[in-house]
């Protein structure tokens, strides 16, 4: 009896299954107000009323089972049991927005045909009332012929009858259907009979391979073989070529019916259920849309809010920064009062503090960018900046669907490429990847702040002016992503044109805590990598910047009485650093980037921070911490500014810092980015070439600015 | 309700006009895509807003489509009844 039971969880996009998923199963997956938040299956479970486990699926939303995009595929090939390594489900949760009801029901009732034990989730009840449109949920599931159970996901004590129902030992099977003509019916039935299956003795052919047949049947004739193969058609793909001829002879507009016969149906059923709606009355989102939309007005909103964004990331979080950095501080004061001198010593300041402290005081600008994101998920605004950007977009050969992924790398390039699973055209989607990272990512927020503070030291330059060059570097990226976006559609994919077709989904107030909890989770993994990945890379950067030891560093200890000894001491930590392994590899590579204004030592920063950019931080704090004297602590960008050549002219001259920013806007570092690309793109080519052509243009780019500037008489 | 017959793209439509999809154009895959999300033969749609590209109410949902795909979409107007 309490054997486990196994529900995928389906529904159109924006329904609210993530958000009953992460209810019923305590899990924290992403959600937000716009379509496409969700595009892989995630498992999960709660522990149902008879002390039975009941596992869940969560899938991407989908608007029907021919699935156009990524991401509804992976629902369609769930459901279907097409893939390897999902077994099929024996029961389907469906969550319906019951304010969208005819919208949602068009899918709802294809899955309702595959006739498994389906239960239906009738949800955003509270805002289906709002609109004064009371569903009869008595009626519905009678027509429909399953359990309907009236939620709201975002209140978890509205659930319980939910989960009872979850919990039961039977469901009824609908027997939904689209009352198709019967030559269509002949026609699907045909196929099915030959449809290869284990089975042998069933008669009647079941309604799984009655809804492949119908699949097979309408889909687009170029679609039509890979389909067959996906779906193990075997000969079916014959009869279904020859019963599409046999249907454009005797039902010219079969394509149409197909469709429209399930549409009519639902419209009677909706009509019975809820009443006739009222088409004309205008929504507080539509009056919202008349000015986020306009072409004037919303842009000047985009920019505004843009700006704000970009700014408030600059100037409201310099405070706490310098609370963080004083607490560094501090804490390193206070280990070397505990601590004897030596080299474990050294490795805790120089090493782990040093490289850690760097990377954690930029949390709070990653905190507000992730609000600011936050904002933008959960009220909606997302589609209608994809809706804005669309006309910019088409000027690239894209659509504004790319636009959102892009968006959504300016947070991290990672969840901004499982994003791109939401765009129909597969070679929109290729260029939407291979031109994302190129989004000034979360991780490259500390590089910036800490050379733009570099490029205008004190406080001879106002806060708000360092705030828009900032805004000026995202721009940059931007545009780059946009003119590669031109180039690789231009010359790799020429005369090609995609549709631009996007559900507005209705403006929501934020949800606070949502956000906060976002923000708490981007923190904690933000926090979880210094305290793995940038600990590790610190320790190793230590050791490699302190050893070999050269033959003279054992005077250390005299150096605090004479001004003369203290002064031979630093030079002879600069000759330690440059005989080290680490100085061996900067100089290694120095000719290389010498042309770009850049030292041996940024060379080691720019080694190091393949791994992940931000370690570009930590690495510089600890060559530099090594290097100096550590009785006076100073921030980093004051240590930046005392930096020396050999020939005694300064290292970072503003020349120098905006060439490392043009760098670090254009080149590609970071490895997880480059494993996602792999695995979205299914080939190794992409990666490299995203990884060349990236690091190219940003090499050429700094070179360019660079010797141009010198030859302009800039240093 | 009086009804005009003849047919135009829904990319010369009007904002705030009442129509109803009469034939699609375009490849196959285009129409299917279309059909599913409601622009579907016979399905009354609202034209909201009209500034290159659109805003429909289908099917009780806003839809935003570009001014290319609103032209293989033509519809027949109703007037509308204030
Ligand atoms: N008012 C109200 N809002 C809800 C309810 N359920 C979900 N939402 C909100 O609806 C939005 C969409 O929720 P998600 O759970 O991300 O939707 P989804 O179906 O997973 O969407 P995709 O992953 O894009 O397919 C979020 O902003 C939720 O906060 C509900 O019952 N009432
Ligand atoms: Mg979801």
């Amino acid at each position: 009896m309490n054997r486990s039971k196994y529900y995928a969880v389906v529904g159109n996009p924006n329904s609210g299954k993530t958000t009953l998923f992460n209810a019923l199963t305590g899990l924290r997956q992403k959600v937000g107000n716009y379509p496409g938040v969700t595009v892989e299956k995630k498992a999960g479970f709660f522990i149902g009323q008879h002390g039975e486990k009941i596992e869940l699926l969560d899938l991407p939303g989908s608007y029907s089972l021919s699935a156009h995009a990524p991401d509804e595929r992976v629902t369609r090939d769930v459901l279907l049991g097409l893939r390897n390594d999902t077994p099929r489900p024996e029961r389907i949760l469906c969550v319906i927005d019951a304010s969208h009801l005819e919208r949602n029901l068009y899918f709802i009732t294809q899955v309702l045909e595959l006739g498994l034990p389906t239960i239906v989730a009738l949800n955003m009840v509270d805002l289906a009332q709002a609109q004064g449109r009371r569903v009869n949920v008595e009626k519905l599931s009678q027509e429909l012929g399953v359990p309907v159970i009236p939620s709201q996901a975002t209140r978890k004590e509205t659930l319980l009858p939910l989960k009872l129902a979850l919990s039961r030992a039977e469901i009824e099977r609908s027997s939904w259907s689209p009352q198709l003509p019967a030559t269509l019916l002949r026609a699907i039935d045909g196929i099915a009979a030959i449809w290869p299956h284990h089975e042998e003795h069933s008669l009647e052919p079941d309604p799984l391979l009655r809804m492949k047949s119908l699949l097979l049947l309408a889909a687009p004739a170029e679609d039509m073989m890979l389909l067959a193969e996906e779906m193990n058609a075997g000969k079916a793909l014959n009869i279904a070529l020859a019963q599409r001829m046999m249907l454009d002879r005797d039902l010219p507009s079969w394509r149409e019916v197909l469709v429209a016969r399930r549409y009519e149906r639902i419209t009677t059923l909706c009509q019975a259920v809820q009443g006739e709606g009222k088409m004309t009355s205008y929504s507080t989102t539509h009056y919202l849309d008349e000015i986020l939309t306009h072409p004037c007005w919303g842009w000047l909103a985009f920019l505004g809010i843009m700006g704000l964004m970009f700014l408030s990331i600059f100037v409201i979080a310099s405070y706490p920064m310098s609370w963080i950095e004083t607490l560094f501080e501090l804490s390193s004061d206070f280990i070397k009062e505990l601590m004897p001198s030596g080299d474990l010593r050294d490795l805790f300041v120089d090493g782990i503090l040093a490289g850690i402290g760097g990377v954690v005081t930029f949390l709070p600008q990653i905190l507000i960018l992730f609000f600011f994101i936050g904002l933008l998920e959960e009220t909606g605004y997302m589609a209608r900046a994809a809706f804005l950007m669309d006309r910019v977009m088409n000027k690239v050969g894209l659509h504004g669907k790319s636009f959102i992924p892009l968006l959504s790398s300016y947070a991290c390039a990672i969840p901004g490429i499982m994003a791109t699973r939401t765009i129909e055209n597969s070679n929109d989607r290729l260029v939407t990847i291979l031109v994302a990272p190129l989004m000034s990512c979360s991780a490259r927020l500390p590089v910036y702040t800490l050379m733009i503070t570099a490029l205008f030291p004190g406080n001879s330059i106002s806060i708000w002016f360092k705030g828009t060059i900032m805004m000026g570097l995202y721009l940059l990226g931007t545009l780059a992503a946009l003119a590669f976006a031109w180039l690789f559609k231009t010359t790799m994919f020429p005369g090609e044109h995609s549709i631009f077709l996007m559900e507005l989904p209705p403006y929501r107030m934020p949800s606070m805590s949502h956000i906060l909890l976002q923000m708490i989770q981007r923190a904690s993994l933000f926090l979880k990598r210094a305290g793995t990945v940038i600990l590790g890379i610190s320790i190793l950067l230590w050791f490699l910047v302190s050893f070999p030891k050269s033959s003279s560093s054992s005077s250390r200890e005299s150096s605090k009485s004479h001004f003369y000894e203290e002064v031979t001491v630093t030079s002879q930590k600069a000759d330690q650093l440059e005989h080290s392994y680490a100085g061996y590899l900067g100089h290694l590579i120095e000719p290389i980037i010498a042309p770009l204004g850049f030292d041996w030592k940024i060379g080691i920063g720019l080694i190091a921070a393949q791994a992940a950019r931000e370690v570009f931080i930590s690495t510089l704090a600890i060559i530099y911490h090594v290097q100096h004297d550590e009785e006076n602590p100073s921030s980093l960008s004051t240590t930046l500014l005392k930096e020396t050549r050999s020939t005694g002219a300064p290292v970072y001259t503003p020349l120098t810092c905006l060439s490392i920013l043009i760098f670090f806007v254009l080149s590609m570092q970071c490895m997880s980015t480059l494993a996602v690309v792999r695995r979205e793109t299914n080939s190794l080519r992409w990666p490299l070439f995203q990884f060349c052509y990236m690091s190219g243009a940003a090499y050429l780019a700094s070179l360019l600015v660079y010797q141009g500037g010198m030859l302009l008489g800039f240093h | 309700m009086n009804s005009d017959v003849s047919l135009t793209p829904l990319s010369e439509a009007r904002a705030g006009s009442l129509l109803s999809v009469e034939r699609l154009e375009g490849n196959e895959a285009v129409c299917r895509r279309l059909r599913e999300v409601g622009f579907c033969e016979k399905a009354e749609i609202l034209l909201l807003s009209h500034r290159g590209q659109l805003i429909c109410q289908v099917c009780g949902t806003r839809l935003a489509l570009s001014q290319q795909l609103a032209k293989k979409i033509w519809v027949k107007s109703h007037q509308l009844s204030s």
